[in-house]
């Protein structure tokens, strides 16, 4: 069964960066990303890799759908020199400061826009806001049915069986395309390098650009004004770190005020 | 002048980057511990395209131009110099010379196998009596019918030991000076070809370096690398991106030091205070930052012209002088910054300075880049 796979992936900060490096505009409760190296959400990596396996074994087409800022295009020739067919940005101002619903909302539009698919694959979490939202909310705003936490997905004849990773184990689902998931890192989907060849084939392919006229988006649903999600507060926690040392004449000793100072504060 | 990478450019170097965390870095230590060729990750470069960066892809390669080399080198020599070395030694000593001097036929037997990964190449100019004077080579080429039979000795060859194909010079006839040598594709497994030796090294033990033997090794017409007398030609070119390989493998290793001195300054506390906030380590960590942006700056020109088609030789051997003993530099005060732990192999900061050292001699010395680089001031 050939699959039309399109894959939502979520251009973020590195998590990598050091803490002291991260920046916060307290105003408008967003990360500062300037001169940050931005990449694809980890879990969103994941999907693509699930999407490229399954298009390996069962033929199709996977196409990336990024919703972001102009300079998310880089995100997008990233997924491209994974293996992704094509890739779609939706950028427009009228985008910014979406909250999940709006995120949704303007996915699920930009994908109706490329038509017929039979999988959409979103992380299960992203990196940054740590939001479980997005793929669960894109089902509902396309009509169709939505399996979280699915870490392997095999193609049968009509059919895809999805792995679940539930906390009490391994669910196995059987769904009928076109079904929505999303995907949780496992040992069979740790993302590929791109091969430098297919990064410079990347760099020929066209990106569309979507702007919200573009795409069937209620203009409603997405923007700052049509938020259900408040932000309250926004801060880097403050990490202290203090040293204190035990003495005692012998080892023992030492060892056995440790342990009594660790229980002292409840750590033991 | 615009120094922004292209989108393509910036993914290179990410790709490069993550490899060189995730699968480079944590094994840098045990490969220099153990002088041990790092296969699995060459292995896997060479199948992701680092092999042959600036190969065109019809020929196995990425396809890309010389400032993507550029900065992709730079991240994998800033995690393992010897693996820097051994994509240096493929993708600009090997894969190149090939490229520009190769017929049809050598490009789809030699070229294809090294720029996909699959092989390793050497480049064997050296000899006990032909370093600096590379036109002095004491191997002879004798040419009998279709073929031709080699004979000599070639030293400190990088690669040497895992190399498939070896490119070759050899002296036709004495008589003819520079204009007898003559260049040769020799595949491993050809009769009286063989590694005589493997050198112990002070510094980038992770890869091989070989005296190579040549005794009446048979190699056919079609297996000559340009025309008869076009080698030393041949071996200069080379030598002239080869030199943008190397400055750029300091430059990795520049970098790691100085990133290892800057975090270690943040975190060694002395008098109560971290060492960063004293003003010795502070113009310390300024030389460093500041010499190894100028090293970068004149590398990526060096590949920029090259990708121009413009003439780059003095640029390469200027980039090459600097980058290089701008590594010797900042390695050194990477230890000074680390005091009495610099010193020790628990931290990496004295491999990067052993690794260092090897980039002021091979591929030129830092004495031939001056004469290349006076040569073309004199002759402008």
């Amino acid at each position: 069964m050939a699959l039309n796979i399109v894959v939502c992936v979520k251009q973020i900060i590195d998590p990598e960066i050091p803490a002291s490096q991260f920046k916060l505009d307290k105003a408008n409760k967003r990360q500062l990303r300037e001169g940050h190296n931005l990449v694809i959400s980890a879990y969103d990596q994941n999907a693509l890799e699930v999407a490229l396996q399954l298009k390996e074994k069962a033929g199709g087409k996977v196409t990336a759908l990024c919703l972001g800022e102009a300079g998310a295009t880089s995100a997008l020739k990233s997924a491209l020199g994974m293996g992704a067919d094509e890739a779609a940005l939706l950028s427009d101002p009228a985008f910014l400061a979406c909250d999940q619903f709006g995120v949704a909302h303007a996915l699920a539009a930009g994908i109706k826009k490329l038509g017929a698919v039979d999988l959409v694959l979103c992380g299960c979490v992203s990196g940054d806001w740590g939001d479980l939202m997005v793929g669960p909310l894109l089902a509902e705003e396309l009509g169709i049915g939505c399996v979280t936490f699915a870490s392997r997905i095999e193609a049968t004849d009509g059919a895809l069986l999805f792995r679940r990773v539930v906390e009490t184990g391994v669910e196995r689902i059987e769904a009928k395309p076109p079904v929505v998931a999303t995907v949780i890192s496992d040992e069979t989907n740790t993302p590929r390098y791109p091969k430098l060849r297919d990064i410079m084939a990347a760099g020929k392919k066209p990106i569309p650009v979507w702007k919200a006229a573009d795409v069937q988006v209620d203009a409603a649903r997405v923007g700052a004004a049509a938020r259900r999600v408040e932000v309250d507060d926004l801060y880097v926690p403050v990490r202290e770190s203090t040293c204190e040392l035990i003495d005692g004449e012998t080892a023992e000793e030492k060892a056995d005020r440790l342990a009594l100072r660790l229980r002292e504060l409840k750590l033991i | 002048m615009d120094f922004e990478l292209t989108e393509s450019q910036e993914l290179f170097r990410k790709t490069a980057r993550d490899i060189a965390d995730r699968e480079i870095a944590p094994r840098a230590a045990t490969v220099d511990e153990l002088a041990e060729f790092p296969r699995e990750t060459v292995a896997t470069l060479g199948e992701l395209g680092f092999m042959g960066i600036m190969v065109p892809q019809e020929y196995g390669g990425a396809g890309a131009d010389a400032v993507s080399y550029v900065v992709a080198l730079e991240e994998i020599s800033r995690a393992c110099a010897s693996t820097g070395v051994i994509m240096s030694v493929n993708n600009s000593l090997y894969c190149e010379p090939i490229l520009r001097f190769g017929t049809e036929d050598q490009k789809r037997r030699f070229l294809v196998p090294v720029a996909s990964g699959r092989s390793q190449g050497c480049f064997a100019l050296s000899e006990p009596n032909a370093g600096t004077d590379a036109a002095n080579q004491q191997t002879r080429a004798r040419r009998e019918g279709d073929t031709y039979a080699l004979n000599g000795s070639k030293n400190f060859i990088t690669n040497g030991l895992e190399a498939d194909f070896a490119i070759m010079f050899a002296q036709l006839d004495p008589a003819l000076g520079h204009r007898g040598i003559t260049a040769f594709v020799v595949e491993r497994g050809t009769p009286g070809y063989s590694v005589s030796k493997v050198e112990k090294k002070l510094g980038i033990r992770g890869s091989s370096c070989c005296q190579l033997l040549l005794e009446d090794v048979r190699v056919p017409a079609e297996n000559r690398l340009g025309a008869e007398g076009e080698g030393l030609r041949l071996a200069l070119r080379a030598l002239d991106g080869g030199r943008i390989g190397i400055a750029t493998q300091a430059l990795g290793i520049a970098q790691a030091a100085y990133e290892a001195a800057l975090a270690y300054a943040g975190q060694r506390v002395q008098f109560g205070q971290p060492i960063a906030r004293f003003q010795a380590i502070q113009f310390m960590l300024a030389d460093m930052a500041t010499e190894i942006e100028a090293a970068r700056l004149l590398t990526l020109r060096a590949a920029a012209l090259k990708d121009r088609s413009a003439s780059y030789s003095k640029e390469a051997s200027m980039a090459k002088l600097y980058a290089s003993e701008t590594a010797m530099r900042v390695a050194t005060k990477a230890i000074q910054v680390h005091g009495g732990y610099g010193y020790l192999k628990d931290f990496p900061v004295e491999r990067f300075f052993r690794d260092a050292k090897i980039t002021e001699i091979y591929e030129g010395t830092s004495e031939a880049q001056r004469m290349v680089i006076a040569r073309a001031l004199l002759h402008d």
